[in-house]
């Protein structure tokens, strides 16, 4: 099936119009989440946005640009000015896509998730109507917060093809330490430790990385500054024998941010790929659970962001593999507490649920659908 | 209930539900509840209701929608927008008695509390533990975190902290046909699907009632500076403010007051601010303390390139509450030059502050009104304070023109006409001036979907095809302001 590529305003409303009358659902999946919820209708209109820069206000710190621009090109351009937009993704990935996935990383620990900066946003919605919410300023609360509660709303609520974005000054430096262990567990506890004093990082992730546990704490900054926290970090570290330093880096964001997609690059070719998110303290407990079902069963990758308590997890599996890993899944979530969401299942597995909300939740966001796209255009079915 | 009180049939069936000492009708005590920190938007509601918990609410909302009457969401009542007020006679549901701290969980740092806890109650509650509830407010002390996130209130450590949407990480809503909804209400900072928790917060009331909210807890800034720049010229203040973040600083607070707010203040309070400044900026730098002093040098530098003619700074915790104590009593200082103000809270892109302070100061005098600036300039939230006379009703009319004529200009600018305060029913006539018809539209059609009768503080936020509150038109020279009509 073709992929009609979008960009302007005016074309995804006229597109959305004509689907109205054809009754034929428009659908956008993104790049790097084709697999996250159920499968689109067989009979359907591919759309991808594309776009680039719209505007930047270097002293605002504010940038707006086409939701089809690719995060790696944002970032070229706003380095030109010692800027960035402090979320850590593939480069590839649209701004939209980030959005409406709620794409986050190791990052987040510092400087929030693309819920923290997003100003305002402008959307097609299931009429064919151009909808624009917030603004460029940095606070706003006149109207609903539409902008916000688009983030992860995964395309279903309107194509969003306009947004404005809070950008951060570049970091001089990056320095980040890596501390290994044989079991993930004291992890949680060192990172709470950290938050409380100078150690506190602006990244933080874990992996597994045979034979151990890997915890990469990153600090960003003048080099002044960072070898304070690092310090700061060791002296932690010494109440954790079980942990040592075993690799310090130091680099510009360039050089952090290749480390960061090395750690995630595996997600892109996992045929099974899960999320699970548990309170942030048994993270670590997560991260084991899941590993002794990799050493019985088959090999996972596993890396998970303690201070929010997501673990990614998955590889190449069979269909029977996915299964019991999701059986496996399920019993951490019943042990811990938290959700999982499946990005990826081997053939759509339609015995794997793809992700379980409240239903009271449920309940509203289907009214709110129905107020938003009311013919059900847009990506109809993937979670609602 | 007294023998005078008003004998709506809603209020015996909320007393059955409630008990007698949760249900206000007396028509003194109702005047106590006849408006909010907006003085100019007035209306005296049938009863005021406190119920306790969320079960409680949501059985007083299914009454008073069946008596077809409006439900108004209230915390402490102070908010500035009018967002609280009971236009068509409606009933108030008050959360002040919602007060429990339901759980506090310092390792994943998330508390549950009900919406009526007082925002410092629940960080005072925590002081122990290094964490606190970032979002503070001016009226912090009385305000609820039920209010709070209604209104997504903001405050003076936003800029680098945030504000009240950013540290809600769940909440549970009654919604007009009394069910309870909770969303992402596990304490985690993730969920399935669009966020909705984010679209109640500054959602103004309109969509539900808070009743339970899950707060993020951060760390407590352990270490900071705080200084205060004098400048000859409001201007050069509001190019420092934009410089320094241009610079790539951010630090947790850049407050600034004009000149005749300074004024104000040192005569009401001797801080030892010169009175012959036009404006002060107070900087707060939070962080790593070896890294502060550098930062702080950068700022000087900025605000000394932009003519700043006094420096002073600190890193005594004593001279720094000294200096906050200035900041957050500057409204309480401006009682002494008139008996009513209404303040405004534009929000605009922080390169622009120079150029909207000069011209709200042209407009201002143009209307004959005194003003006053006291606001965020590092968010670039700007609070002009407009004196004026609330029983002369031509000066409330000219204070709601001028006010008007301030936020169209914040618009041209790039701005918006609320940072903070919300649009209650104070600037409900600019909305369509910030948003298209398409947009509007949007936004009455998700008040449908979770309110299909409009009976959760319609008329508040967006403007309402069944209830129109008209300020700007008063009905009777008495009730300046308070003009209603019921379409």
């Amino acid at each position: 099936m073709s992929t009609t590529a979008l960009t302007y305003s005016q074309d995804i409303a006229e597109l959305v119009r004509k689907s109205r009358e054809t009754k034929t659902p428009l659908v956008d999946y993104g790049l790097a989440h084709r697999g996250l919820g159920h499968a689109p209708p067989n009979s359907h209109t591919a759309i991808q946005l594309t776009g680039g820069l719209i505007e930047h206000h270097v002293p605002d710190m504010t940038v707006r640009a086409h939701a089809g621009m690719k995060l790696g090109e944002l970032q070229a351009t706003l380095r030109e000015n010692n800027q960035l937009l402090p979320i850590d993704a593939d480069d590839d990935l649209s701004l939209g896509e980030i959005l409406t996935h709620n794409v986050y990383g190791a990052l987040r620990q510092g400087f929030g998730s693309v819920r923290d900066l997003v100003l305002g946003l402008s959307f097609i919605d299931g009429r064919g109507d151009d909808i624009a919410v917030g603004g460029r300023t940095v606070k706003n609360v006149a109207g609903l917060d539409v902008s916000r509660f688009m983030v992860g709303s995964l395309g279903q609520f309107g194509i969003v093809h306009t947004v404005t974005l809070r950008t951060s000054a570049l970091p001089p430096q990056a320095t980040w330490v890596e501390l290994t262990g044989h079991d993930p567990g004291p992890f949680d506890a060192l990172v709470r430790a950290a938050l409380l004093t100078d150690a506190n990082p602006q990244l933080v992730d874990c992996r597994y990385d045979a034979p151990r546990w890997v915890l990469r704490m990153g600090y960003l900054g003048k080099s002044a500054a960072t070898a304070v926290q690092v310090r700061s970090l060791e002296t932690l570290d010494d109440a954790h024998p079980d942990l040592h330093v075993t690799h310090t880096g130091h680099g510009d964001m360039r050089d952090l941010t290749r480390e960061l997609s090395i750690t995630r690059a595996w997600r892109r070719t996992a045929g099974a790929l899960v999320k699970l998110v548990v309170p942030p303290n048994t993270t670590g407990r997560a991260c084991r659970l899941l590993k002794e079902w990799s050493d019985s069963n088959h090999p996972l990758h596993i890396d998970a962001l303690p201070p929010f308590g997501c673990v990614m997890t998955g590889g190449h599996l069979s269909a029977e593999q996915a299964r019991s890993l999701d059986r496996v899944v399920r019993d951490v979530r019943r042990s811990l507490g938290g959700f999982a969401v499946w990005h990826a299942r081997p053939g759509n597995d339609p015995s794997i649920t793809p992700f379980s909300p409240e239903p009271s939740e449920m309940t509203v966001l289907r009214k709110l659908k129905h107020a938003l796209d009311p013919d059900n255009l847009l990506n109809p079915g993937r979670m609602l | 209930m007294p023998a005078s009180a008003p004998t709506h049939p809603v209020i015996p069936e909320l007393i059955r539900l409630l008990g007698p000492d949760a249900v206000l009708t007396d028509p003194q005590e109702l005047r106590v509840y006849e408006c909010d920190g907006f003085p100019i938007a007035k209306g005296l509601p049938t009863a005021v209701i406190f119920p306790r918990d969320t079960v409680q609410v949501a059985q007083a909302v299914g009454i008073i929608t069946r008596h077809n009457l409006q439900v108004i969401p209230r915390g402490s009542g102070t908010g500035l927008a009018g967002g609280a007020v009971a236009y068509g006679s409606g009933v108030i549901v008050c959360t002040s008695r919602m007060t429990r701290i339901e759980s506090i969980d310092l390792d994943n740092r998330v508390a549950v509390v009900q919406a009526g806890v007082l925002n410092t109650a629940l960080s005072d509650a925590i002081l122990h533990s290094g964490l606190r509830f970032s979002p503070d407010p001016s009226s912090q002390r009385a305000s609820t975190i039920g209010g709070n996130a209604a209104t997504n209130a903001g405050g003076i450590n936003t800029l680098k902290h945030g504000v009240t949407t950013n540290h809600v990480l769940g909440v549970e809503f009654v919604t007009a046909q009394g069910e309870i909804v909770q969303t992402r209400a596990t304490g985690l900072y993730d969920g399935v699907g669009p966020d909705l928790p984010a679209l109640l917060c500054g959602s103004e009331g309109i969509l539900g009632i808070l009743t339970r909210i899950w707060c993020r807890l951060v760390p407590i800034p352990r270490h900071f500076r705080t200084m205060y720049a004098v400048f000859n010229d409001s201007q050069a203040a509001c190019r420092s403010v934009a410089d320094v973040i241009a610079a790539g600083l951010v630090p947790a607070s850049m407050e600034m007051m004009d000149g005749q707010m300074v004024r104000v203040v040192e005569e009401a309070f001797h801080y030892g601010f010169p009175t012959d400044a036009q404006a002060l900026l107070l900087i707060e730098i939070d962080g790593v303390e070896r890294t502060l002093d550098g930062q702080l040098q950068q700022v000087v530098s900025i605000c000394k390139h932009n003519g700043a003619c006094d420096i002073q700074h600190c890193s005594d915790p004593t001279r720094r509450a000294e200096l906050w104590s200035a900041r957050k009593r500057a409204f309480g200082a401006i009682g002494r030059l008139a008996r009513s103000y209404c303040t405004q809270d534009a929000c605009l892109p922080r390169s622009a502050l120079a150029k909207a302070i000069k011209e709200i100061t042209e407009i201002g005098r143009r209307f004959g009104i005194t003003l006053s600036n006291v606001f965020h300039a590092g968010d670039g939230n700007v609070h002009p304070i407009l004196l004026f006379d609330e029983d002369n009703p031509d000066e409330v009319q000219n204070t709601l023109r001028c006010s008007e004529e301030i936020l169209e200009y914040c618009i041209t600018l790039g701005g918006t006409i609320t940072g903070e305060h919300g649009v209650g029913v104070e600037k409900l006539h600019l909305m369509p001036k910030l948003f298209s018809p398409q947009t509007l539209r949007t936004f009455t059609d998700i008040k449908t979907a979770l309110d299909p009768g409009h009976h959760i503080n319609d008329g508040k936020l967006i403007p309402s095809d069944t209830l129109h509150i008209e300020l700007m038109q008063p009905a009777t020279p008495r009730s300046p302001g308070g003009a209603m009509v019921i379409g």
